[in-house]
């Protein structure tokens, strides 16, 4: 799947959820076994047109995650590649068991996406938050675990996981307005981590809404003479091994960024990867607390975590002792 | 290309219309193509085709292919 700077300024525009829709309607065309799942969350994720287009391929089951959880492994059996989606708490803790035996036992092709994860659900709060999921996720045998970067890498990774036949949670965060990350198109593969800037001083590992804060921080950073690279770790299970090699052979000093708690993430994946290693470099973890979060706009949430850019360049600075 | 012919070609383009119902008739939800997808899709079309970047207010005004005439202006742009 190609893309290009002009769609995916289309795609920023419409956000993650819709973005996710357009990339289920546009796999629809080169997928006959396709079956798309929703727990009454069909509009919400940008899956109007499919439904009317695709009436045979859509099913609403209603709110009953574990159900649909249940349905979806039914018509993996019978060879279907399913999609289903809902938001993050609800697939990761409510169907929980049934993601676990279904999904990872079983190990059936279903990709379950989680619509509005992180903090992207705003004003919904912590009920409708992602702030545990890809912990929860990431524990389970047999599971891959991918949280985009932009709405680009949605679609890449739509189409990737139509290919691959395993199990899979797509975690979606970011907004309206998701910023745009790449602008040309790049090779995008499961379980392998995209270098989007060099540096020499300090090495940032971010995934999902931020890799664009992280791109921002290493242009302030810069700015400063502080030279930053930052690894797109899109897949989080199975992390990349040898990508994270390179950087501890480089000896800097590393930070996870993301939009999700510090505990079971991304950063303590890394941190397990590492904690192997003998005399590895320093790892600093950047996310959401371990708590519940405050209810309020997106981007008001992400400053008040410190998520912002110029917020991050500043945590980096204190953490090297150059403030 | 004049402003009027960028601006007619986007919602061509954008939703699959022709010349003759670019008129007072087409408004949001009017036709298939114009729906909430269609309509941030269009928005992104006009925001290249102009060099500009709408306000999330005027997005949500821009309900017809006239007002959105009115809304351009505000960003200079004479359609």
């Amino acid at each position: 799947m190609k893309i290009t700077g002009k769609e995916n300024k289309q795609w920023s525009r419409l956000g993650s959820r819709a973005t996710y829709g357009q990339a289920i309607l546009m796999l629809a065309e080169k997928l006959e076994n396709l079956m798309v799942l929703s727990a009454d969350l069909g509009n919400s994720s940008g899956l109007d047109r499919f439904k009317a287009l695709y009436p045979d391929k859509f099913l609403n089951i209603g709110i009953a995650e574990q159900n649909m959880i249940g349905v979806a492994a039914g018509l993996a059996k019978e060879g279907s590649i399913v999609f289903a989606s809902s938001f993050a708490p609800f697939i990761t803790m409510r169907a929980a068991e049934q993601v676990r035996m279904n999904m990872g036992y079983m190990d059936l092709n279903i990709k379950t996406v989680a619509i509005g994860s992180g903090v992207s659900m705003s004003f919904l709060g912590n009920s409708h938050f992602g702030l545990e999921d890809a912990a929860i996720m990431r524990s389970i045998p047999n599971m891959t675990v991918v949280s985009p970067a932009d709405c680009a890498e949605i679609v890449k990774t739509v189409f990737a996981a139509a290919e691959y036949p395993h199990p899979m949670y797509i975690r979606l965060t970011g907004a309206v307005g998701f910023p745009v990350v790449y602008e040309d198109d790049y090779d995008f593969q499961i379980g392998k981590a995209v270098e989007i800037r060099s540096g020499t001083d300090v090495s940032i590992v971010a995934t999902g809404s931020m890799v664009y804060q992280s791109l921002e921080a290493a242009k302030i950073l810069q700015e400063e003479g502080i030279s930053v690279s930052v690894l797109n770790m899109h897949t989080i299970k199975p992390i990349d091994t040898k990508a994270l090699n390179l950087l501890i052979s480089k000896g800097k000093t590393i930070f996870t960024i993301e939009e999700h708690s510090i505990t079971g993430g991304l950063g303590s994946a890394v941190a397990e990867h590492i904690s192997s290693i003998p005399n590895s470099p320093t790892l600093y973890r950047i996310g959401l607390p371990d708590e519940f979060v405050i209810t309020a706009e997106y981007h008001y949430i992400l400053e008040k975590y410190g998520l912002l850019g110029a917020q991050i360049a500043i945590s980096i600075k204190e953490k090297l002792n150059l403030k | 290309m004049t402003n009027k012919e960028k601006y007619d070609q986007v919602f061509i383009d954008s939703f699959s219309v022709t010349a003759d119902q670019l008129n007072e008739g087409l408004v949001y939800q009017s036709v298939q193509q114009w729906d909430s997808i269609g309509h941030m899709g269009m928005v992104a079309a006009l925001e290249d085709a102009f060099d500009i970047m709408l306000e999330t207010d005027d997005i949500i005004d821009f309900g017809s292919y006239l007002k959105g005439i009115d809304i351009l202006a505000k960003y200079e742009v004479v359609v």
